[in-house]
């Protein structure tokens, strides 16, 4: 069904990405502790990252910086040489939130636990109906 | 036990949904669109040899602004969630003491991280990089030092200068941009420059240079908030 | 003009020079982020009134020097600056609120705020799909950041809650973001909306993800139970900036997105929004937490919100006027009633009765509760007017129930919240003070309504007619309240006096009845308020507008005039109402059954409105699209004013425990209002035209079986006002039938009936309510003997109860003169022999009134009573002279009545011969009866002093009975328990059957309410599996 010849790199990793991602959603759903779930949170991250940069994918193309192994004139048009500079520019912003989600989430685990000496999320239902 | 049905029934039709997305996806053989467009003009409007910090920095300046707020955002909260009674200053962290090969080579190492870290913003227009990355690896530095000596005092009044400065400095660049050339975070305040030398691409570098301070001073602060809070036990 | 993009320029660099710029201190912080929220509402203010009144046409501001779509860039168009401007307005407001919370906790927290206000700003104005994703998530950890304002694990944890299910959230949004880049290659939402996405290879899923991305933002039901523990957990002041400022700008994201994503989405998006609105509302009604409630609220009107921009597309050009109506009322409101939560401090409910200590925020309170409901005159009335009419129109009636079953189930539980506010117990004394930075913000968010809804209204061209100068009158007594009685009841008696001048002459016959009774019965009502000695705080401004309300809806030429004085008449009159000692749970029951009829009346306009071009009147004269449906809602809602059975439950205690005065005004005045409403349906239906005979066939039923139940159960009362009230029900019982004969006799009976009613009931009321004052109880078999110590009370009364019982020589006989020949004439002779029934039965309690109280032997504590007050004696005095003339000479009103009646039934008048009026069946001349019975009464009386001239006077103990002599004056009583016979045989009739079903009723609709919330058991990952199960949910629906 799947022809490995039009199988490529992209399609490698946009697949890993997608796995990643739903183990991160699993993990979530399912995890108990909560250092688990923010775990959980930074592998989905990580797939969704990767699904970003693989989207970007040009077959048999190179990095989208202007040197020594593309045509350096500046003004030349590039375009024939490099992948899709787009994504991996989405990627860094991606990245650097998802840092800092992840650094909040963890300071609200160190409260938590601070709090109530669990890190079980099973525990923290104060607020309810 | 239904639950767990509920959860594998989602996972399933993400999975699908997801299947949906992958089978739309063919590997493509050129750019189009917008790519197309930065490939193409990237190098002489912008100037700067890495095309991905043309387009973070110049075409999607907004964004990073955005980006650099999230870090700024998250260490602000960070900072006032976590900050400790006055009394719990001067206690002491009491851990196992560090091995001696961690302290030797954090004494060696730190230096040099904060060398490449500069290094790597300031070229972020030429090779692959940029502020956030050397940013980062400043952070780094810092963070071998403070597992090295977890007492360490770091020096909260040279962060926050840094960040402010920076911060501002970075706002205030991009209204320059505004008056003098064509936009808000408009690169060609200054002339574009020899294409690859380190004095290239406008104010390109000098906005890396700031987002790398800051990312490094906001990590590094962060840092520092989960060191001390470390004394609230 | 100051470029848009200096709104987040100033903002982030305020921002980050505070980092150390704190050394100067925290105030001075403080006062920064306020200059510069100032500086970025005013960019806004500037923006709107420049695109609005200057006619400036929309711009775009580029950011990097490139243009769209290789840089990013903003649009700064009439609604963002609509948009923007609200939420810089509230940024500033809520900073000014927030001021010494924020300070406490640093210069990080200050600055954090800013940058929320900000973030939003940018969400609404940006036209980059990724941008707008950096911007939700700076907002998103901003807001989980605010949230831990509020000291605390509660907010720690609703914290965490809340950061964990966005950020699920926004990993669907960015992997349909990243999708919609690599099958377009764009980011731009002008792109997208150009190429329309949907229709591309995969389109549809990414569409699908970034949608469903925008809903889950909004909180939708049942997947928002992370939303609801911010509101529950956060400091009172933050909450309110979530309420109004975050949801202004992800409704604004809903709206971009929808623009892109194809108009198939429509429909699923007001169902979305529907199912929200009457979710949340229904479990607002188990809550006792005070910003819990309010958190369901909120969700629920950001549902209302979501649904119609479902219907954008059908609403056409009304949708903005609709949408921002609407917005605007639940943004300010919500705002106030979170704010005025955190000065009273009171978590529950039902310890908001300290509010009372400071009556002005009482005021607030009301304004912003009556706002959120869509009273007039705030922007919501209008606004829910226009959607109510144009969705009628277009044939989505379902959706229209749907919205007002939402409505009331959130005027449930707001009215109920209030009715503890007004009259729970005060005795916790917990002081709070109120903060002067607290309360301006407050105070300008109400005053805001009323100005937005002076202007909204003038928007329109339908709704500019409106007429506000009763209202600005209102506003002047209460802008005089501190003053005493004298002034205020003067000046209002004054202001009816000359408001009737003026107005008299401009109103047909038919609407001229109406408004003697409501004016002049007012001013007469008015007049026993002289009694009060003191300042009387909050009585004037609400009777006030009850009265203008009344007079509103006579003068009304259009539905909306109609509705909206409608409207201000329940509102008055709930207050009044709810000044009764006793009056919490009646006055909600009074409310509820108000605004049901209402709502039924208002769905009944908008179908007669179909197929016609304007709103006047007299579309419901020839109504075109189902008929039969609107009489029948438009009579359902005329008849829960008159309290007809079934929906009369409300009356009895409402008019009982209300104060001596206000029982006339709505037992005598008000309820006229439905007859009124209900004559202009039976006009509208039209005399000849027969195919409505079933509808009044039901309708004559219905008014005989009331008079029967209602006079059946004033029988059996101890409680001489509920004795008068359900005597009200069986009245109107009669006048609801009369007028359900359509035939020109039955409407001059009915009409009779109705300005007899009015005069005895006020005289009645009047009496009783005086007595009452000065015996200090209710019960009648505590009263006794009365007789001796207010004879001009014993005369009023019995006067009225005469004309009541009809008969002769007084009016009440006219009237049941003219039902006799109507009901032979129409040939309903069993309804009229039930109808008649009732009127024997009536003897029964009118003896039973006065034979109790004046008759029989003076009780201790009575012995030094005096006469009823002059201030009462005057207006009822005048009213029994009214009474007597109408009695003397009937001729001068039934005549006039007459003729006017005929242009509607030309045949079967009365024949006026002089002062003999004939019928093909009988004749009655009024005068020469008076003078018969006169002269009888005058001979027997004379008879009886004549023989009793030699009669010795015995004392009220000197008597003995079975042996026994009486000591005290209880055991000799007879009104105890006096018709115990008659509740053997036909008690069973006036069992509360219809009290359980009403009671039932709201029982199972609460006990799904407490059942369905348990949905949210407070676990976190429990609320993740929701979201990503209404993921999976909306992905079946959408998708097959």
């Amino acid at each position: 069904m799947i022809n490995t010849e039009y199988f490529t790199l992209g399609h490698i990793s946009l697949l890993l990405g997608f796995i990643l991602i739903i183990v991160g959603f699993w993990g979530i759903l399912t995890q108990k502790n909560i250092v688990k779930i923010i775990l959980a949170f930074s592998i989905a991250d990580a797939g969704i990252n990767i699904l970003i940069v693989s989207l970007g994918y040009v077959i048999g193309k190179t990095a989208p910086i202007i040197d020594g192994s593309v045509v350096q004139k500046a003004g030349i048009d590039v375009s024939d040489s490099i992948v899709d500079p787009v994504p991996q520019a989405l990627v860094l912003t991606s990245i650097v939130i998802g840092f800092g989600v992840t650094a909040l989430m963890l300071a609200y685990a160190m409260k938590l636990f601070t709090a109530k000496k669990t890190l079980h999320i099973n525990k923290f239902n104060d607020l309810k109906w | 036990m239904l639950k767990n049905i509920i959860i594998a029934v989602i996972l399933i039709v993400f999975a699908v949904l997801f299947f949906d997305l992958f089978m739309l996806y063919e590997a493509r053989t050129g750019l189009t669109g917008i790519a197309q467009y930065y490939a193409q003009n990237g190098a002489k409007e912008v100037g700067a040899a890495n095309l991905v910090t043309s387009i973070v920095v110049t075409y999607r300046g907004f964004d990073t602004l955005g980006e650099v707020t999230i870090l700024f955002v998250a260490a602000s909260i960070i900072s006032f969630f976590l900050k400790l009674k006055e009394n719990d200053e001067s206690k002491n962290i009491s851990s196992k003491d560090t091995t001696e090969i961690l302290v030797t080579a954090s004494n060696v190492l730190v230096p040099v991280i904060f060398l490449f870290g500069i290094y790597v913003f300031i070229n972020g227009h030429l090779t692959p990089g940029g502020g956030f990355q050397g940013g980062a690896i400043i952070a780094t530095g810092v963070a071998l030092m403070i597992l090295a000596n977890p007492n360490i005092k770091i020096n909260t009044q040279i962060i926050h200068w840094v960040e402010s400065i920076s911060g501002v400095g970075y706002v205030v660049v991009g209204i320059f941009g505004l008056i003098l050339a064509g936009g808000f975070l408009d690169n060609k305040i200054t002339g574009l420059g020899e294409f690859g030398a380190l004095f290239s691409a406008g104010a390109i570098p000098i906005i890396y240079s700031f987002i790398g301070l800051k990312v490094g001073a906001e990590i590094s602060n962060i840092l520092n908030k989960y060191q001390k809070s470390q004394k609230n036990d | 003009m100051v470029t848009p993009i200096f709104i987040v320029a100033t903002a982030l660099g305020v921002g980050f020079a505070i980092g150390v710029l704190n050394k100067f201190g925290r105030n001075f912080t403080g006062a920064l982020v306020l200059a510069a929220l100032s500086f970025m509402t005013f960019i806004s203010f500037q923006w709107f009134y420049a695109l609005t009144f200057n006619n400036l046409s929309e711009a775009y501001v580029f950011t990097g020097g490139f243009k769209p779509p290789f840089a990013i860039n903003l649009l700064m168009g009439q609604y963002e600056s609509i948009a923007t401007l609200m939420i810089n307005l509230i940024g500033f407001l809520g900073a000014v609120y927030l001021y010494k919370s924020l300070k406490e906790r640093g210069s990080d927290a200050q600055v954090v705020y800013l940058i929320l206000i900000m973030a939003l700003n940018v969400l609404v104005m940006t036209r980059d799909i990724f941008n707008l994703f950096v911007f939700s998530e700076i907002t998103s950890v901003a807001i989980a950041g605010l949230i831990l304002l509020e000291k605390g694990t509660r907010s720690i944890s609703a914290g965490f809650k809340y950061i964990i299910a966005t950020s699920v959230i926004s990993t669907i949004f960015l992997i349909g973001i990243v999708f919609a880049y690599f099958i377009t290659g764009t980011l731009n939402i002008d792109d997208f909306i150009g190429i329309s996405l949907s229709t591309y290879k995969g389109g549809t899923i990414v569409v699908f993800l970034i949608m469903i991305s925008a809903v889950l933002e909004l909180k939708p039901f049942p997947a928002n139970g992370w939303g609801i523990d911010i509101y529950e957990a956060s400091e009172a002041g933050f909450s309110a900036i979530i309420s109004a400022a975050t949801t202004t700008a992800s409704l604004f994201v809903l709206y971009k997105i929808m623009a892109f994503a194809g108009a198939e989405w429509n429909y699923y998006i007001a169902l979305i929004g529907m199912i929200t609105f009457i979710g949340s509302n229904l479990l607002g009604l188990k809550q006792d937490n005070t910003r819990r409630m309010l958190g369901y609220s909120s969700i629920g009107q950001v549902g209302l919100l979501i649904t119609i921009l479902g219907f954008k597309d059908i609403l056409g050009e009304n949708a903005p006027f609709i949408f921002f109506g609407i917005l605007i009322s639940h943004y300010f409101a919500k705002a106030g009633l979170f704010w005025l939560s955190g000065i009273i401090n009171a978590s529950n409910l039902k310890a908001w009765s300290i509010i009372r200590k400071k009556p002005i925020l009482l005021f607030l309170m009301g304004t912003f509760i009556f706002a959120l409901i869509g009273f007039p005159p705030f922007p919501s009335f209008f606004a829910k007017w226009t959607l109510v009419m144009d969705l009628v129109k277009t044939g989505n009636i379902v959706w229209v129930i749907g919205i007002l079953l939402g409505s009331l189930f959130e005027a449930i539980y707001l009215f109920r919240w209030f009715g503890y506010a007004i009259k729970g117990d005060a005795e916790k004394t917990e002081e709070y003070k109120i903060e002067f930075h607290k309360i301006i913000p407050v105070w300008i968010v109400a005053l805001s309504l009323y100005v937005l809804g002076y202007f909204i209204a003038q928007y329109n061209e339908f709704t500019s007619v409106i007429n506000f100068i009763p209202l600005a009158f209102v506003a002047l007594i209460f802008a005089i309240d501190f003053m005493p009685v004298l002034i205020k009841n003067t000046i209002a008696i004054i202001g009816m006096i000359f408001y009737f001048y003026t107005i008299y002459p401009q109103l047909d016959n038919l609407r001229l009845i109406f408004e003697v009774i409501f004016l002049i019965g007012g001013i007469l009502a008015l007049i026993a308020g002289y009694l009060h000695k003191g300042k009387r705080i909050g009585f004037y401004p609400v009777a006030l507008l009850m009265y203008a309300g009344l007079t509103g809806i006579l003068e009304a030429k259009t539905t909306l005039e109609f509705f909206y004085g409608w409207e201000l008449m329940t509102a008055g009159s709930y207050f009044l109402i709810i000044r009764g000692k006793r009056s919490m749970t009646h006055a909600l029951s009074y409310m509820l059954f108000s605004l049901a009829g209402a709502y039924a009346i208002l769905t009944a306009f908008g179908i007669a409105s179909v197929g016609q071009s304007t709103w006047s009147l007299s579309i419901i004269n020839n109504i075109q699209y189902i008929p039969l449906w609107a009489y029948s809602l438009l009579i359902i809602g005329f008849l829960t004013k008159t309290a007809s059975i079934g929906l009369h439950i409300w009356l009895p205690g409402a008019h009982a425990e209300a104060e001596s005065d206000v029982s006339p005004m709505v037992s005598a005045i008000l309820l006229k209002a439905g007859v009124f409403g209900i004559v202009l349906t039976l006009i509208g239906m039209g005399a000849e035209n027969n195919q409505y005979s079933e509808l009044v066939y039901v309708l004559g039923w219905l008014g005989a079986i009331t008079a029967l139940i209602g006079n059946l159960a004033a029988v059996f009362q101890e409680d001489a006002k509920r004795l008068l009230a359900y005597s009200s029900i069986g009245q109107l019982g009669y006048i609801v039938f009369g007028f359900a004969m359509m035939t020109h006799l039955g409407w001059l009976a009915a009409f009779t009936y109705t300005i007899n009613h009015f005069m005895y009931k006020s005289i009645l009321f009047l009496t009783i309510g005086a007595v009452v004052l000065r015996v200090k109880t209710h019960n009648m078999y505590e009263m006794g003997g009365l007789i001796k110590k207010m004879p001009f009370a014993f005369i009023a009364v019995l006067i009225s109860i005469i004309a009541l019982s009809g008969v002769p020589p007084l009016s009440g006989f006219a009237g049941k003169w003219l039902l006799y020949n109507a009901v032979i004439l129409k040939g309903w002779y069993l309804q009229g022999a039930i109808a008649f029934f009732s009127g024997i039965i009536a003897f029964l309690y009118l003896f039973k009134l006065i034979s109790s109280i004046f008759l029989g032997q003076l009780k201790d504590n009575h012995r030094n009573v005096k006469e009823i007050s002059i201030w009462f004696i005057i207006p009822i005095y005048i009213l029994i002279v009214g009474l007597m003339i109408f009695a003397a000479k009937p001729e001068l009103i039934l005549q006039p009545l007459g003729t006017m009646i005929s242009q509607y039934f030309p045949e079967g008048g009365l024949n006026w011969n002089g002062g003999m009026a004939t019928t093909s069946i009988g004749y009655w001349h009024g005068t020469h009866i008076m003078i018969i019975v006169g002269i009888m009464f005058a001979i027997l009386f004379s008879w009886l002093a004549f023989l009793s001239r030699k009669a010795q006077k015995v004392k009220q103990f000197n008597i003995v009975y079975s042996g026994e002599r009486p000591f005290t004056p209880e055991t000799t009583h007879v009104s105890y328990n006096i018709f115990a016979g008659y509740n053997k045989a036909l008690g069973f009739l006036v069992l509360p059957w219809i009290t359980d079903f009403w009671t039932l009723t709201t029982n199972i609709v609460h006990d799904i309410s407490g059942f369905v919330r348990r949905i949210y058991s407070g676990n976190g990952q429990t609320y993740l599996t929701h979201i990503v199960l209404y993921v999976v949910v909306i992905y079946f629906v959408f998708f097959n």
